[in-house]
């Protein structure tokens, strides 16, 4: 009953002539309790939509990892890429996926790039495994440790998947928004995120591409406003321990932090330099353990290996793609 | 290589040692590996041979810290295996993930979050592609860009990051390969 509502008042979103042969009846209108009962209706509808907060399913979060990697990569100018064994992608990568093996989540499919941009010090992730970092970031880098740094931080933000709360807003926002006829979506897709709503909460993505394409773009316009707070300190605090777990110092997480902004780019909604500081350095404090029992924690032998050779790459002249062209 | 062990902002930090005590594990109890192809190597050293070679969620029984070596610690696997394991590569806590090894060697799949076993090891989705392709364009072309990406990121396998950790100085965590052949002898490659 609900899900034929709820197809109903889609449909107007569609367009008049569908919506007048689908039940949206104009004589009804001028009946005020119909109106007040399908608004009824459609608010008792619309709190049903928040079942779209579910986790997703693995395939799903790799569709939607999939799609905002695209408008990364779009906006990005591309990837500095240079043909199948670029040497600059294969050493970000067993940088990358060494931390991440020793992430929370270690059987994802880790894919780091690097973008052209040279005008924005920026780094990114997406939902499944995808990190991008821009070549003006990497310009900057001084050690491995920075970059392991750098990457730790957007493969915290994966582990802890934060841009899936943000996701999760932008799926329940739109069933709103098409249980009350104010979008407009396909047949197709309103059958998927029917589904969905009335099934366990997942989408099946991959069987409908436009309605991943709305729901990534919202997504990406959520991703665009900035993490809360609390969740760069909770990214900081999971990079610093994938980097003692990997043997880098913490003391180059600290000077990539210094090279910051507390203002400008993505890191914009960051919090400052010195809560960050303060937020690491007591999160390593709490990491210890008493005499006896077991700690994770490394000590010693920690490191600060240099930039491979192939790093000269992104220090060179302009690539064959050109300049990036940031799409923000 | 040019590198350097920093201590002196851990030196300080563990000056300050307030230890936080919560979960703690004591000996005979259970942790858990982290990394693919974690090596339980017959001594404490990463050269030596591997006794079993475990994969990440994988339980062991906690046998404490060498005495000589105190980042390589005493463990026992789930088959009655006794080796050691580098510390860092120990939790105490399994990981979260989609997919994980049981101690008997099975794959614990969780039925409503992993569809499919195959999203373990998934390229860019088909409806991700299709969205790109639909939308033409610079879409279109970071479709291509991404999977040239994947094709290449794919090909760096956990032997390509086992040999920078080695020659970095770096931690001994992710094992070269998923048998227990000596460390640095083991020409698979792949093995990710």
């Amino acid at each position: 009953m609900m899900r034929t509502g709820w197809k109903v008042l889609a449909l107007v979103g569609l367009g008049a002539l569908t919506a007048s042969c689908k039940g949206f009846n104009a004589s009804s209108l001028t009946r005020g309790e119909n109106i007040l009962g399908k608004l009824s209706a459609a608010s008792a509808e619309a709190k049903t939509c928040k079942k779209l907060r579910a986790a997703p399913s693995v395939q799903e979060e790799y569709a939607l990892g999939g799609a905002l990697a695209i408008n990364y990569v779009r906006r990005g100018g591309g990837l500095l890429l240079d043909g199948p064994n670029d040497a600059l992608h294969r050493y970000v990568n067993v940088v990358g996926k060494n931390l991440a093996a020793q992430s929370a989540r270690p059987t994802l499919e880790w894919t780091f790039g690097v973008l052209q941009d040279t005008s924005q010090f920026n780094a990114m992730s997406a939902p499944g495994g995808y990190v991008f970092v821009t070549r003006k970031l990497l310009q900057g880098l001084e050690n491995e440790g920075q970059l392991a740094g750098v990457l730790a931080h957007e493969i915290a933000h994966v582990t802890l998947k934060h841009a899936i709360h943000q996701y999760g807003d932008a799926k329940v926002k739109t069933c709103e928004l098409v249980t009350y006829g104010e979008a407009v979506l396909s047949p197709t897709a309103v059958k998927v995120l029917s589904a969905g709503r009335d099934g366990d909460g997942t989408l099946d993505l991959d069987q409908e591409p436009g309605l991943l394409g709305h729901l990534s773009e919202k997504t990406i316009d959520l991703i665009d406003k900035g993490n809360a707070k609390e969740q760069e300190l909770e990214a900081d605090r999971i990079a610093v321990e994938l980097m003692l777990s990997a043997g880098y110092t913490p003391d180059d997480y600290l000077a990539l932090l210094a090279k910051t902004k507390d203002g400008g780019s993505t890191f914009a909604n960051h919090p400052g330099k010195d809560e960050r500081r303060r937020n690491i350095l007591a999160h390593v404090q709490a990491l210890k353990q008493p005499a006896g029992a077991f700690s994770g924690l490394a000590t010693e032998g920690l490191r600060s290996p240099p930039l491979s050779p192939a790093f000269a790459a992104v220090r060179g002249g302009n690539n064959a793609r050109g300049v990036a062209k940031d799409g923000k | 290589m040019g590198m350097k062990t920093r201590v002196a902002w851990t030196t300080a930090l563990l000056a300050l040692a307030i230890p936080a005590g919560a979960s703690a594990v004591k000996v005979g109890e259970p942790l858990y590996v982290k990394a693919k192809n974690t090596r339980v190597q017959a001594s404490p050293s990463g050269s030596d041979n591997a006794v079993a070679v475990l994969q990440p969620g994988e339980r062991v029984t906690w046998g404490g810290a060498d005495a000589k070596h105190k980042q390589w610690h005493r463990v026992t696997t789930a088959t009655g295996k006794k080796g050691f394991v580098f510390q860092t590569n120990l939790s105490t806590t399994p990981p979260n993930m989609e997919l994980v090894t049981q101690g008997n060697g099975t794959q614990q799949v969780d039925p409503k979050k992993f569809v499919a076993s195959g999203a373990a090891v998934k390229a860019l989705s088909p409806g991700a592609e299709q969205y790109g392709k639909d939308k033409g364009g610079d879409h279109g072309k970071a479709v291509q860009d991404i999977k040239a990406l994947e094709t290449l990121a794919k090909s760096v396998s956990t032997a390509d990051i086992a040999a920078h950790v080695t020659a970095v100085g770096l931690f001994p965590v992710v094992g070269a390969s998923d048998t227990v052949a000596k460390a640095g002898t083991n020409k698979r490659s792949g093995n990710r």
